[in-house]
């Protein structure tokens, strides 16, 4: 008999880019996967890693049964077991230490948004206030600073613009679809800009690339204000009508000529001026695009509001071609906050980093680990982990394991065993994104997606099931009445005059809201203002700056001679997404192994060559790995890259869990202090 | 239809995709020598250069077999090797201008290009949007257009203006 075809719509969720795809099955087996042509986001492609998820999902090692650790190796129980084990431990501990010595702590292995919002949910009718994710160390930091100036962090209208700025990212490898977008914008003839201290794949066809030194990217875009400025080519009319502070920060960035900027950043003075004009001559149609190569260091939230500030000054806020605002999704809200308030329970790190939790009720995963580790400020005992890998991601992998391994339970849902579910007392099987049905929103073109459940095991729970059967053992059954994520699905849904029966039918993204523009001219901003805050008087009441003020990274004002190479991490690659897939085995054929990236200068000076191991060491730790030496315009010299993510030379055993951007509390990853000694061999 | 796969180099990324993907259909891996399309990336010109069959019309490897092994199909354009009948004479890899034949060593035949059934795997995973699946006459104007483009762009920024 001829196999039964199939072919079910739905989205990718290998990243957060969530392409439009057709899964192909035969006789309920995934045999390809291939583009949905009628989604706008991916456009009849799709990239390589969407055809992996066959791979991934059946692959050998999956975790299909729920395990337990014990004196003699890992158990397999049966899932019922397993979460009254689960749920009559979380009640002991509570009894015991306080309600909030139990967390939760999200990863984005099987997905967010929702998946996140589920369990915020859960912790909170716990009685805990101890949301933990690894927010703490990826997009919040921009979210906050975007949100400061804008109220909100707009999306880049790529297609339609006529300069294109991609600022400390690569999306090549990060986000592969908005290259198509920079594709078809450069083809109609806008100018590619792109600021990186190294010549990413991104910046290979850049008209412009901008080699700034790590974490001076302040500078440059007070530079690029001071040109606007200098030069009258800034949008008056709506810096006046819909701005404040801009007297202060045309007095500030007095300062920065393009001289000075050369001497902070190491960009010529000539390039920041053609940067600028390329810029002035687009406006407004100018789209800058940034993202986490701005997060991770000590001044990365007033970075990213610098550059966020230039959107006002070019007239591109919320206009065509420029950097858009959306409406926000019409979904119902899972969280309690506002029916339970929990402040007073003293989310971890809520204190320390304020604003963080202001802006995402977050709280901060490296402050927590003293509750774990010394009982500061009270104890911390359990945490329940979907789907995170922090010993690989986590800055400071040596006390993030230290932790782990104190905690008196830890719960890991994962599809593989991770070197953070290898720590775990249970280890429970997690669905992947095509063992649910959920919503999905893509803000750019303001459609709604239903993803489908298209294979299943029975243990592989999705996360509402999980969350929902953990918290009926609990007591909490009344915070979770719907019957299954459908359900959910449903009530999310209520209120917006869409269904789910119109999401099936519209896989290619049923829209929510029509498109729209220039909210600045009668809605007013979502910031306490209403306009653009290049002064941020919510800052100022915290104790922080007002202005996006610039310091110079600590490698540049007080450098120390036992540390002299700088280092950034976490560039990412293409196969790869954080700390996931190094185990399907194609992937390691195209990327097969860690390496520092370096100048051919720092190579010779070194007396190392491809391939050669070399230790680097910080203030936090030491590792080996081997050199990649990059060509001359590839890398600033004195500058290093290694990727996160790889259990053979783990680069987060060196990086700062020590110290942070103060507003969002982001830890030092990409501007750190390391020196580097050639292993004998 | 004759459609082919049009490469414009001004869009590549050398992100290695349609090397991954080409030879993921036909090895299963992501080994890039095994791959039809090859992408070289230069750095100091920082040029990215893709290149891959065009199929000729008049293809030169098609007329020197001696086998009779390389065929085109009359609606489709595509030039494609029986390997059942290539003897490994390699000739066709010399005659190919652009070195688009490669040889298999362990089967003993010449492999190039076939267009995958007409749904190139090479289009499809290109992020960048630089391999499209053309019409030759459709492919000509998107290069009429690029090259507009590249004009376009150098004499605003010269002047300095909008």
């Amino acid at each position: 008999m001829a196999a039964q075809r199939e072919v079910k719509k739905t989205l990718c969720r290998q990243c957060d880019d969530r392409c439009g795809i057709e899964v192909h099955l035969e006789d309920g087996r995934i045999v390809d996967i291939r583009p949905n042509k009628d989604h706008p986001w991916n456009r009849g492609r799709v990239c390589v890693k969407a055809r992996a998820v066959i791979d991934m999902v059946y692959h050998a090692d999956r975790i299909l049964t729920p395990l337990k650790r014990t004196d003699s190796g890992w158990q397999e129980i049966p899932l019922d077991q397993a979460l009254d084990e689960i749920a009559a431990r979380l009640t002991e501990i509570a009894g015991r230490h306080g309600r909030r010595s139990v967390s939760v702590w999200k990863g984005e292995a099987v997905g967010f948004m929702q998946q996140e919002d589920i369990a915020r949910r859960f912790i909170h009718a716990f009685g805990s206030p101890n949301y933990l994710s690894n927010d703490s160390a990826c997009w919040t930091s921009g979210h906050i600073a975007y949100s400061l100036v804008d109220g909100a962090w707009p999306v880049p209208d790529f297609e339609h613009a006529d300069c294109i700025v991609v600022w400390g990212t690569n999306p090549v490898a990060s986000h592969p679809n908005v290259n198509q977008l920079i594709t078809i914008a450069r083809r109609k003839g806008a100018p590619l800009i792109v600021v990186d201290p190294r010549l990413s794949e991104s910046a290979r066809r850049a008209d412009l690339h901008v080699p700034v030194r790590p974490g001076t990217d302040g500078a440059l875009a007070w530079g690029l204000a001071h040109l606007f400025i200098e030069n009258g080519t800034y949008d008056k009319e709506f810096v006046e009508r819909h701005t404040v502070g801009f007297p202060q920060a045309a007095e500030y960035a007095r300062a920065f000529t393009p001289e000075f900027v050369e001497k902070e950043t190491g960009v010529a003075a000539a390039t920041v001026r053609a940067m600028a004009q390329m810029m002035a001559a687009a406006a407004p149609r100018v789209t800058v695009y940034v993202d986490s190569g701005l997060e991770h260091h000590e001044n990365g939230v007033n970075n990213i509001r610098a550059v966020a500030m230039l959107d006002a000054f070019l007239g591109s806020l919320d206009v065509e071609g420029g950097n858009r605002l959306f409406d926000d999704p019409p979904l119902r809200g899972l969280t309690l906050y506002e029916e339970l308030p929990l402040r007073d329970l003293g989310p971890l790190g809520a204190d320390r980093f304020p604003v963080l939790y202001d802006f995402r009720q977050e709280c901060h995963t490296m402050t927590a680990l003293a509750a774990i580790l010394d009982d500061d400020p009270y104890p911390l005992r359990a945490m329940i982990m979907t789907a995170a890998n922090p010993v690989l991601t986590n800055p400071n992998t040596t006390r993030m394991v230290r932790a782990l391994e104190a905690l008196d339970l830890l719960v890991v849902r994962d599809l593989f065993m991770t070197e953070t579910a290898e720590l775990a007392d249970y280890v429970l099987p997690a669905a992947s994104f095509l063992e649910r049905a959920e919503l999905h929103a893509h803000t750019k073109y303001q459609i709604l997606n239903l993803t489908q459940r298209v294979i299943g095991w029975p243990d592989a729970q999705d996360e509402y099931t999980f969350w929902h059967d953990l918290a009926a053992r609990l007591g909490m059954g009344e915070y979770f009445p719907w019957e299954d994520e459908t359900g959910l699905d449903r009530w999310l849904l209520e209120g917006s005059g869409i269904t789910l029966e119109q999401l099936a039918a519209h896989p290619e993204g049923f829209p929510y809201a029509p498109l729209r523009t220039r909210r600045w001219e009668e809605d007013g901003l979502a910031t306490p203002s209403g306009k653009v805050e290049l002064t941020c008087r919510y800052l100022k009441d915290f104790g922080y700056d007002e202005l996006p003020v610039y310091r110079s990274p600590a490698y540049l004002a007080e450098p120390d001679p036992a540390y002299p190479f700088v280092l950034m991490t976490g560039a990412r690659k293409l196969v790869y997404l954080a700390s996931r897939f190094r185990n399907i085995a194609r992937f390691r054929t195209a990327v097969p192994d860690p390496e520092v990236e370096m100048h051919p200068e720092d190579a010779a000076s070194l007396g190392v060559a491809d391939g050669d191991a070399v230790r680097i060491t910080s203030r936090i730790g030491a590792l080996e790995i081997c050199v990649k030496v990059r060509a001359r315009n590839e890398i600033l010299p004195g500058v290093l890259q290694i990727t996160h993510g790889w259990r053979e030379a783990n680069v987060n055993l060196i990086t700062h869990d020590d110290r942070f951007d103060p507003v969002s509390g982001f830890p030092l990853m990409k501007s750190m202090t390391v020196r580097v000694e050639k292993v004998a061999g | 239809m004759t459609r082919i796969v049009a490469v414009d180099p001004d869009s590549c990324v050398a992100c290695r995709q349609c090397e991954y993907a080409c030879a993921f259909r036909r090895t299963g891996d992501f080994n890039r020598s095994a791959s039809h399309i090859r992408v070289s990336f230069y750095p100091e010109e920082r040029a990215c250069v893709p290149v891959t069959c065009m199929h000729c019309g008049d293809a030169w490897c098609l007329e020197i077999c001696p086998g009779g092994a390389i065929s085109q199909d009359p609606e489709t354009g595509a030039v494609t090797i029986d390997e059942t009948r290539c003897a490994g004479c390699k000739m066709c890899l010399l005659a190919c201008p652009y070195g688009n034949i490669h040889f298999d060593a362990s089967q003993g035949v010449s492999q190039k290009c076939d267009l995958c059934e007409g749904d190139p795997a090479c289009v499809v995973v290109c992020g960048s949007g630089a391999l499209r699946f053309l019409e030759p006459d459709e492919a000509v104007e998107s290069r009429r257009e690029s090259v507009d483009v590249v004009l376009r762009r150098a004499l605003r920024l010269d002047k300095g203006g909008k």
